[in-house]
């Protein structure tokens, strides 16, 4: 598979989980485990351009596919992202466990909606599938604000 | 002119690693040839353990052992801390692993290690374990083994109720929660032979506390063991003792000769983490004709499970001596028992007991506003602590604060109060206020600096964080006592090779107690940087003062950069001054320093379905000076929206067998981003007198007031009828259509 551009071949057993697969074959481990029953969310990455759970996935589901992980959201030079940088201004991480799944969900609904402005009601209904203990969202939320109503590209 | 950093909302530095990816929890972190555990554990709430059957070590199966509490006999116990006049029953403190019974389902039974961590969960399955089950205490009513008793009698509490206006009472309990941080524990252990020591990397809340029950545990020197606390996904209070797993693994990493680690997955994090909260109580308040507090009784029972761990027996002892409130109650009569049941045991859990004070005394008052006729903030005021210091009966002394100035602030921020709604409309409106006081702070920490090339800091500092933002608030205190920007200072953690001695991050007492030992030890390095620049000018020690270009005196000046440069070269120091970069270190101790605040909510009731809609809450805190107001905003909001989660959905469910019913993120919710309502905060800075930097504990603050102002709310929607959290549909529609056949007891009448 194809992650971040750069392309993986190994051999998995048929159990093993993508998400597995991405921190202790591939050596990504900025996608974080957080539940393994698909609830929690922190283990999102995009899967041909939409966010999955990588949990939820057995590593061979992804044969052939491209992937994009959290190592993959900062530019060619290393520049941080107009999302990645708002994180940061809007205190949107404490312990920063949950933060790759945040940003990978929030990046691809960027993505998804390139231009116009995105309600703040739309932004929590979106982001309702990620859980984070720390913040209480309101930073996330913000950053989220934030990026969108920046130029995106 | 003096540079301020403090109270400056600086944005944190370590964020651009973790947004980046390069993060270093325990389990990124990679030991070439490390074997990993996984546990098996009681399907028993309470059974004796008849025979334990392991498969054999295999190379083909990758199985390297299999550890029952058998082979790991000579290992102590859990070491359990004794809160000051409590009796604590130290004989049942939890083992690393059980011998002949287990006391709740979920505990480790047996550690199996293995190549990799689906081969040792593939040899788990094959252990045989033969239980024979008995009966699960799981009311700490019903237990008859008491683990922890404290309690206190001070003035004449019975002739205060005997000849008392009014006597108002009350039935509370709160239920079990669990902390849920989005990483669970884990550790890698690794043992050297050669040097007898022990590394290990863990998620844990501060490197202290572990290496000493680690220690202790294995009966080995401290110094033999290095502990290395990485980043670390959220605690709130979970991490503040090592798991018993992690007690195994470093045994099996000794036995083995191989690196060993554990990562808990979430469905054992939710079975097998101390748990928080779990406790009840009746209370009851003596008061005058005029409304004034005369005395105050109170029994809670604490549902501690089936073993003592270290801090245990903390929660209910912190819950009984802050019953009293932010309210100047001459006389009270206090006493918590902590009994054994058969469930996973308790510990800290976010608030640590200050939640389970605020929750009782703030519904109680409300409920004595109702019977005497009182208005409600009316008859707070009265009674509110109003000089300082301030020894509560219960034993504490309040340092500081400014309650009503508190209470003001929420006032004017909810905005006027609206009437609720009678009941039978189309909905039941209902808003509630609650005070609270929060022991914060107290014991030591300790930071050594150095002063670099180039004019730069490294500090180490004794404490370690999980999200908290201890590295720019600290740079923030030392750059402003060193005229220096944060930029050139660095702060170092979370490694017991290098980090000075401590205690760890807990109870709100980060900023307080470990920002403190970084403020003196910026001040001792200040005094150094001004003996070496006078004997450089030439001048009296005296004779020279640090501003933002350097050391002053005489017309000349030093800058960092050049006293780093002198100090380095030999003959840099004065006489008889020691050779090398300047160095400092300091030791800050200090009795609890207590935060406060005024929360309010406001609620809507569905009548239909019962259905509890938060619509708004307001948290006004006072933390004491707060050092980055941007991180402090960020430990409220977070606090408050688990409190929430407490309030409306968050409860660890066990059956009638002791089998946990909500062992998973689908049946122990926590909230979403979709479920959070407006929360306005105000902060109130009232400093206290016991530090340098005047500062308190903002950890809890927001987790303890907004659980009892939503409870308030939700009784005054009910027009005075008592449910406890969490607030569910069910529970509510019950209440409101007085088909309470459960503990929605209609307690309060006008």
């Amino acid at each position: 598979m194809v992650i971040n551009g750069r392309t993986y071949d190994d051999e998995v057993e048929d159990r093993t989980l993508l998400s597995d697969f991405i921190r202790h074959q591939a050596g990504l481990t900025g996608t974080h485990v957080g539940c393994e029953h698909g609830v929690c969310g922190a283990c999102t990455v995009q899967l041909d351009g939409e966010p999955v759970r990588s949990c939820l996935m057995l590593a061979v589901q992804a044969d052939g596919r491209s992937l994009r992980t959290v190592e993959g959201l900062a530019g060619p030079d290393g520049e941080l992202s107009v999302l990645q940088r708002a994180f940061t201004e809007h205190h949107a991480l404490q312990c920063g466990f949950c933060t790759a799944g945040f940003l990978m969900t929030a990046d691809a609904l960027l993505r998804r909606r390139e231009t116009g402005s995105i309600s703040e009601a739309e932004i929590r209904e979106e982001l309702a599938g990620n859980l984070c203990r720390c913040t209480g969202y309101e930073g996330i939320v913000a950053a989220v604000r934030t990026a969108a109503q920046s130029p995106r590209h | 002119m003096t540079t301020r950093l403090v109270g400056a909302p600086l944005t944190r530095r370590e964020d651009a690693r973790v947004l980046r990816g390069e993060t270093r929890y325990v389990d990124d972190i990679v030991i070439p040839g490390a074997a990993q555990a996984a546990f098996v554990r009681s399907p028993h709430a309470s059974a004796a353990i008849q025979s334990i059957a392991v498969p054999e070590p295999s190379e083909a199966d990758g199985l390297l052992a299999v550890i029952t509490g058998r082979e790991l006999a000579g290992l102590r116990s859990f070491p359990v801390m004794e809160p000051r006049g409590a009796h604590v029953a130290a004989g049942e403190a939890h083992p690393v692993l059980p011998v002949d019974e287990v006391r709740y389902a979920g505990q480790p039974v047996a550690a199996v290690i293995a190549r990799t961590r689906a081969l040792a969960e593939d040899a788990a399955e094959l252990v045989e374990v033969e239980y024979e089950a008995r009966p699960a205490v799981l009311s700490p009513r019903a237990s008859d083994l008491t683990l922890m008793r404290w309690s206190q009698r001070t003035g004449d509490v019975d002739a205060a109720f005997a000849a008392a206006a009014h006597v108002v009472t009350g039935r509370y309990a709160l239920p079990r929660l669990v902390a849920a941080p989005m990483e669970a524990r884990g550790a890698i252990a690794r043992y050297d032979a050669d040097a007898d020591g022990l590394t290990v990397w863990c998620s844990a809340q501060d490197i202290h506390r572990s290496r000493a029950q680690l220690s202790h545990i294995l009966g080995r020197d401290e110094g033999t063991i290095h502990l290395i606390v990485p980043d670390v996904g959220g605690a709130f209070g979970s991490k503040g003792v090592v798991a018993p797993e992690v007690a195994a693994i470093a045994a099996a990493a000794i036995r083995l000769g191989v690196p060993v680690r554990w990562t808990e997955d979430r469905l054992e994090n939710l079975v097998g983490a101390y748990q928080g909260r779990g406790i009840e109580g009746d209370v009851a308040l003596a008061l005058a004709a005029d409304g004034r507090m005369l005395a105050l009784r109170a029994r809670l029972w604490a549902d501690l499970g089936g073993y003592l761990l270290t801090t245990t027996p903390i929660p209910p002892h912190t819950a009984a001596t802050l019953i009293t409130g932010v309210y100047d109650i001459p006389a009270a009569d206090v006493e918590v028992t902590g009994a054994r049941t058969h469930k996973v045991p308790t510990g800290p859990y976010r608030g640590a007991g200050r939640p389970d004070a605020a929750y009782m005394i703030e519904r109680l008052v409300d409920r004595a506003a109702r019977e005497l006729d009182l208005d409600r903030i009316e008859l707070r005021r009265r009674n509110l602590i109003r000089r300082f210091p301030h020894r509560t009966p219960t034993g504490l002394e309040y340092d500081s604060g400014d309650y009503e100035r508190c209470l003001d602030l929420a006032l004017e921020l909810a905005g006027p109060d609206q009437p609720s709604r009678p009941l039978g409309a189309d909905v039941a409106r209902g808003t509630g206020f609650a005070m609270y006081v929060e022991r914060a702070g107290g014991g030591f920490e300790s930071a050594r600096i150095q002063l670099r090339p180039g004019g730069r800091f490294l500090i180490d500092s004794s404490s370690s964080p999980h999200g908290q933002g201890h590295d720019i608030t600290f740079a923030q205190i030392a750059a402003e006592r060193l005229q220096t920007a944060p930029g050139a200072i660095e702060l170092r953690f979370g490694d017991s090779a290098s980090a000075p001695g401590g205690v760890g991050t807990f109870g709100s007492r980060s900023v307080a107690q470990a920002g403190s030992a970084v403020a003196r030890a910026a001040d001792a390095m200040v005094g150094e940087g001004a003996r070496l620049a006078a004997h450089l000018l030439g001048l009296e020690a005296g004779a020279v003062r640090l501003t933002p270009a350097g050391f002053l005196g005489d017309g000349a000046a030093l800058s960092w950069a050049e006293i780093a440069d002198s100090a380095a070269a030999p003959d840099g120091h004065p006489p008889g001054g020691a050779p090398g970069p300047l160095q400092a270190s300091a030791r800050f101790e200090s009795a609890n320093v207590f935060s406060s605040g005024v929360h309010a909510a406001e609620v809507d009731i569905d009548p239909e379905t019962g259905q509890l809609s938060v619509r708004r809450l307001v948290a006004v805190d006072d933390a004491g000076t707060l050092i980055n107001p941007l991180l402090a905003h960020g430990q409220v909001i977070g606090g408050v929206v688990q409190a929430l989660g407490e309030c409306l959905v968050e409860e660890a469910v066990y059956d009638d067998d002791g089998q946990m019913r909500s062992g998973s993120f689908l049946d122990y919710s926590l909230l979403t981003a979709a479920e959070i309502p407006p929360i306005i905060t105000g902060e109130v800075e009232t400093p206290t007198p016991l530090n340098p930097l005047g500062a308190k504990g903002a950890g809890e603050g927001g987790a303890v007031g907004a659980l009892p102002a939503v409870a308030n709310a939700v009784t005054d929607a009910l027009g005075g009828r008592h449910v406890e959290p969490p607030y569910t549909a069910d529970k509510l529609w019950r209440a409101l259509h007085g088909a309470d056949d459960r503990p929605a007891v209609p307690e309060e009448r006008r």
